[in-house]
């Protein structure tokens, strides 16, 4: 499986110990994280305003950043100092300079930049009425190309953009269960190129389809996925 | 106001409550954020929002049948019936689990999580080892954290890849017949909402 240039997409990988499991933990461990939580929501506005940009943002991180010592906040607080230097609003060198420190501890020094994606792979943008509220749903004219019950495909591809299709489906066939609202395609919002809204497949796997023959029993693992990403696969009615 | 965090003795400037801090003053000083909607954000993130909004459907849902498969059919108009909204729950679908079949909630590809109804995620939930694990592996994960299910018991994933959210609906543990909606609202748990535990009646 190749999660080197993925550093988020983990479903399914392995090498990771117990899961680090507190039943009565509390929302907020320390303070900062609070802060981190709050200033969140006013960065954004100034920041990733797009469906996808944040998400994106925390997937250029390096590694050490991503899967920092600081948690899950340190992550956040880590795609702020990313988004704040491209965005003109803080440059990675004044954080540092503000603490005192050599240039070169933001994340900002580290993330890679936003990768150039070909509007020609993606689907072609639909005409949509707009909502009137800011939302990623979408009302779509055509029907959607899959039913319920259609075996499909996704095959992905190995580019650096933003994309919502786990690496561990790629290649494996499964069923369409559901048909959920359209949405506007994260794969595109992410990096500018307009809504290219899908219909949203719920797509389930066997769990022996995905790992193998040491799978264990009776598991399903349903997975969501943006029709675009899906072909019917062939042979199968 | 939370001012005192300025007044952090701490010198590491690579600890989080340093770096934090210094991101903070920037930003204030710069005028891109107001510190008084921050911590309004955080009252609101910390005291309004939590586990107990989920749990009040799944209790309604075990005392009336009609509300159960309404919230099982058509979430969004139950949702927008009693007024529930907020953050990521534009789409939401439950899960019931029933005898035989589990359900358990996951994103492998970030941390999507339906806040509105069991607000912020635990640090568990959006730790690598629950992502990458559980969509290989739920039995032996779920038997870890405590919660072991029988053999022929079919586990359903739900991988939070689109903007559907998903919340579990557990099964209601007997000995709780004489409840009302209050007092079983009080035993579901934000775990058994995820699908990593199951609601005990004490």
């Amino acid at each position: 499986m190749s999660t080197d240039h993925r550093v988020h997409d983990i479903g399914g990988t392995e090498g990771w110990g117990e899961v680090p499991y507190d039943p009565n933990e509390p929302v907020f461990h320390d303070d900062w994280e609070r802060r981190v939580l709050g200033l969140l929501f006013q960065v954004l506005p100034h920041t990733a305003k797009r469906p996808g940009e944040f998400r994106h943002a925390l997937e250029r991180l390096a590694s050490e950043d991503y899967f920092c010592a600081d948690g899950y906040y340190g992550r956040w607080r880590a795609g702020m100092e990313v988004l704040l230097h491209e965005y003109g609003h803080v440059d990675k060198a004044e954080l540092d300079n503000r603490l005192g420190v050599p240039h070169g501890t933001s994340a900002g020094y580290r993330s890679a930049n936003v990768a150039a994606v070909n509007p020609k792979s993606l689907p072609p943008d639909r005409n949509t009425p707009l909502p009137e509220r800011r939302t990623v749903r979408r009302e779509l004219d055509e029907p959607p190309q899959f039913q319920i019950g259609d075996r499909v495909v996704a095959a992905g591809n190995d580019e650096s953009g933003h994309t919502r299709l786990p690496e561990y489906v790629r290649g494996v066939a499964g069923t369409v269960v559901k048909i959920h609202p359209a949405e506007v395609l994260p794969d595109s919002t992410a990096h500018n190129l307009g809504d290219r809204p899908q219909h949203v497949l719920c797509v389930a796997y066997q769990a022996k389809d995905l790992w193998g023959e040491d799978a264990e029993e009776d598991v399903v693992v349903n997975v969501d996925l943006y029709e675009s990403y899906v072909e019917l696969k062939e042979g199968v009615s | 106001m939370s001012q005192e965090v300025g007044h952090h003795h701490g010198s590491d400037p690579n600890s989080p409550e340093i770096r934090t801090e210094a991101l903070e003053d920037l930003l204030a000083e710069k005028g891109l954020i107001d510190r008084a909607r921050v911590d309004a954000l955080i009252e609101r993130f910390e005291h309004d929002l939590g586990p107990m909004i989920g749990a009040r459907l799944v209790a309604k849902s075990w005392l009336e049948p009609e509300f159960r498969k309404k919230l099982l059919d058509n979430a969004d108009q139950v949702l927008q019936d009693e007024q529930i909204q907020g953050a990521e729950i534009e789409h939401v679908e439950i899960k019931a689990n029933e005898p035989g079949i589990h359900n358990v909630v996951v994103c492998t590809l970030c941390s999507c999580y339906p806040w509105a109804l069991l607000g912020l995620p635990p640090s568990w939930y959006k730790s690598p080892e629950y992502r990458s694990r559980v969509v290989r592996e739920p039995r032996k994960v779920l038997a870890e954290m405590g919660l072991s299910l029988d053999s022929d018991t079919e586990i359903r994933v739900w991988d939070s890849s689109s903007e559907t959210r998903f919340l579990v609906l557990p099964e209601r543990p007997s000995g709780t017949e004489e409840l009302d909606l209050e007092a079983l609202a009080q035993l579901v748990t934000r775990d058994s909402m995820i699908g990593v535990a199951e609601v005990k009646a004490q």
